[in-house]
């Protein structure tokens, strides 16, 4: 009785009835159909949000009874209206696109250098100090760390403390465009050099040698090989920080203390404030479609290609 | 026009020393690479370093390209020393193992990306481009991507890229490694052709013993870092300067035995009571030392047991223990009982006698005491 046992351990059994159980459940004959069913939660996923854009599409036509604080029963075009003629939505869009601009180009100028020491340095030491020194903020989180900024930046804060000893008065380092894009940059760099990475360590460090032997001095090596070679890593990190930082609530809510708004703040307000939806509905709907245009304008300033996403090895 | 130039170049200063390198060393902390190397390399020479895996050879390679500076000793290039001058300040074109083309660029982009960094006119740089691409025998295929090329056109790129600016000194580090055994072949004469005809002062590292004696005017062999020796391809055959150089080029068999009797040029030694005589190869032998005697495995002639040998100096018996057949030859393996039962190998290049021994056959063994080259052990 045991040998047969040893042969043939209980979790094959077991395994057994559960793939014959399966056969009944999923016949061999739905084979073929497996690929579209693993598709399905990607598919229900994005059905969900049309659905809810097609939501808010609806909400975005109904402006706010001040009376009565209910939605209008008719459709109209005055949000969009208001969205496109009074200055302050105009004021917080170009702030937005703006500052998401500027904490773009910074966040690539300084994620580079990091991304091609830590990839290229000889010492082992130094990359794994880069690597934690990179991640340890993740840890964090974006509300803590903006309010640590707050700490260090305040008008009681370390920073003019420590000017205050050499007799410099308080300089006012919060609630300003500078202060949000620097917590931006801060809150980006990270992501930035993540993405930089893989596209750096995937050009071999013999082509910089050959550049060199060939007579390319560094910089030269740098704008001929590195800087074209590394395109597609460039523009996926520029990409993810200029949506993230365009769509970003915390810093500018918290480093900004209400004055900076960008337009998630405004949203916000006009949802939780103001409590009108439509205008908030609106203007996610702006956000969306200038998020969209700027990737579609990358898209076809630098071509898909550029990401590494056609379908041959390149 | 450039290769008449480059030819003027070279008459007008034909032995002058391109290369030297004196007393170099390399040291990654404890691991010494290279050390104490040094050798002189006259102007349009094809030199070759061969060693085997970890004997320090790209790295003697990378401190002439001018990537890794030595710990010790200082490098030459036209009687200049080199050590304080980074890599695209020196003349030197390199092919890398990988090659190392710029997938971003067509081949013609490639071949004249150094004229480009080395400013030359741009008006005459499609006209070398061109040139050179014809003479890797690419003309034509300027337009295409690298990755539209087989791995010998890239090969060709590579070596027209490291050429085109007419460089000094070239470098290869084992390019020929990665290829198939007939196109690694005819690119070794391609080398040699293209060398050749530019007289360009040349450096190959290569692994491979065949390729070193087919395409180099010298060669250095190395290991543990050390060079062994430097001779031209048929010295370093037939006169090997030691035992690992013996070993290392070609396929030799070690008799070991003891001194008994010295001159100036012959060595007499007695392995398991057997008398041996050879050339003494190596100045440190002294009488009553341990030796062992190289002998090549194409320098013995092989017959029947009691098959007459006469002209042969030293005649030996054995029995066959293996023979393989390699299509040109046949390799034999003989078990010898009068020297303490040692394995030799045998070729028989000759077509008339192909396998005529088999596995169990008593056979003798015969060769001259000239073809026996005695070491220290
Ligand atoms: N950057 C380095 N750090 C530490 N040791 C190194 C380094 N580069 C090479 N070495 C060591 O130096 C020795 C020589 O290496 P080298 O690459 O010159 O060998 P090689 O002759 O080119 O071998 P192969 O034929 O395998 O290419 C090896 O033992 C290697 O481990
Ligand atoms: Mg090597």
């Amino acid at each position: 009785m045991r040998a047969p046992r040893a042969a043939y351990p209980l979790t094959w059994r077991v395994m057994d009835v559960l793939e014959r159980l399966a056969a009944i459940v999923w016949p061999s004959s739905f084979q073929r159909g497996l690929p579209y069913l693993m598709l399905m939660p990607a598919l229900v996923l994005v059905g969900l949000l049309v659905l809810g854009l097609v939501q808010i599409g609806d909400t975005s036509l109904r402006t706010l009874d001040t009376n009565t604080f209910l939605m209008s029963e008719s459709y109209t075009l005055a949000n969009y209206q208001r969205v496109l003629t009074e200055s302050f939505f105009a004021t917080v869009a170009g702030r937005s696109l703006v500052g998401s601009v500027i904490v773009t180009v910074i966040t690539l100028l300084l994620a580079f250098p990091y991304a091609y020491l830590m990839v290229r340095t000889p010492s082992s030491a130094l990359r794994k100090f880069l690597l934690v020194a990179l991640f340890l903020p993740f840890f964090i989180g974006q509300v803590v760390r903006a309010y640590g900024w707050l700490i260090i930046l305040g008008n009681q804060g370390m920073v003019n403390e420590a000017l205050g000893l050499v007799g410099v008065p308080p300089i006012r380092l919060l609630y300003n465009y500078p202060a949000v894009l620097f917590g931006l940059v801060q809150y980006m760099l990270p992501f930035a050099v993540l993405m930089l990475a893989p596209a750096l360590t995937a050009i071999p460090g013999e082509l910089e040698s050959a550049a060199a032997s060939l007579g390319a001095g560094w910089t030269r090596t740098f704008r001929h090989i590195v800087l074209p070679l590394s395109r597609p890593g460039l523009v996926g990190a520029g990409l993810v920080v200029l949506t993230l930082s365009l769509t970003d609530f915390a810093i500018p809510a918290i480093l900004g203390g209400g004055t900076q708004d960008f337009i998630a703040n405004a949203i916000y307000d006009q949802f939780f404030r103001t409590s009108d939806q439509g205008m908030g509905a609106t203007l996610s709907l702006m956000l969306v479609a200038v998020g969209s245009m700027l990737v579609g304008v990358v898209f076809m300033l630098f071509g898909a290609g550029t990401l590494a996403m056609t379908g041959d090895r390149k | 026009m450039g290769v008449v130039a480059a030819d003027v170049r070279r008459a007008g200063s034909i032995d002058q020393v391109a290369v030297s390198v004196k007393d170099v060393g390399m040291a990654f902390g404890d691991v010494h690479a290279v050390r104490n190397a040094s050798f002189d390399l006259p102007q349009g020479r094809f030199l070759t370093i061969l060693g085997p895996s970890g004997s320090g050879k790209t790295t003697l390679l990378r401190m002439i390209a001018g990537f890794d500076r030595p710990t010790s000793g200082e490098i030459f290039i036209n009687g200049q020393p080199v050590s304080a001058v980074p890599p695209h300040k020196r003349a030197i074109g390199m092919v890398f193992q990988k090659l190392a083309l710029f997938p971003h660029m067509t081949a013609a982009e490639n071949v004249a990306f150094p004229l480009k960094m080395r400013r030359h006119d741009a008006r005459t740089i499609p006209e070398k481009v061109e040139r050179y691409l014809d003479l890797v025998r690419l003309g034509g295929y300027g337009d295409r991507r690298i990755n539209e090329l087989s791995g010998g056109q890239q090969q060709r790129v590579a070596i027209a890229r490291a050429l085109v600016f007419e460089p000094d000194l070239l470098l290869l580090d084992e390019p020929l490694a990665a290829l198939d055994r007939k196109l690694r072949e005819e690119m070794q004469l391609e080398f040699r052709r293209i060398q050749k005809e530019l007289g360009v002062t040349t450096i190959n590292v290569t692994h491979d013993q065949r390729e070193a004696l087919v395409v180099s005017d010298e060669i250095i062999v190395m290991n543990g870092g050390a060079i062994q020796q430097k001779a031209r391809p048929v010295d370093a055959y037939r006169a090997p300067s030691n035992a690992f150089v013996a070993n290392f080029i070609g396929v030799t068999n070690f008799l070991e035995g003891r001194i008994v009797e010295l001159t100036s040029t012959q060595a007499v030694f007695e392995s398991n009571g057997v008398r041996l005589v050879g050339i003494a190869a190596d100045a440190a032998l002294a009488a009553g030392l341990s030796c062992s005697g190289a002998l090549r495995a194409e320098q013995i002639r092989i017959a029947p047991r009691g098959g007459r040998l006469d002209d042969l100096e030293t005649v030996v018996d054995g029995q066959v223990v293996d023979c393989i057949f390699e299509g040109d030859r046949v390799v034999y393996e003989i078990r010898v009982p009068d020297l303490a039962g040692v394995l030799m190998r045998v070729f028989d290049h000759d077509p008339e006698s192909h396998l005529q021994f088999g596995p169990g056959d008593e056979v003798r063994l015969g060769w001259n005491a000239r073809d026996m080259h005695v070491f220290q052990k």
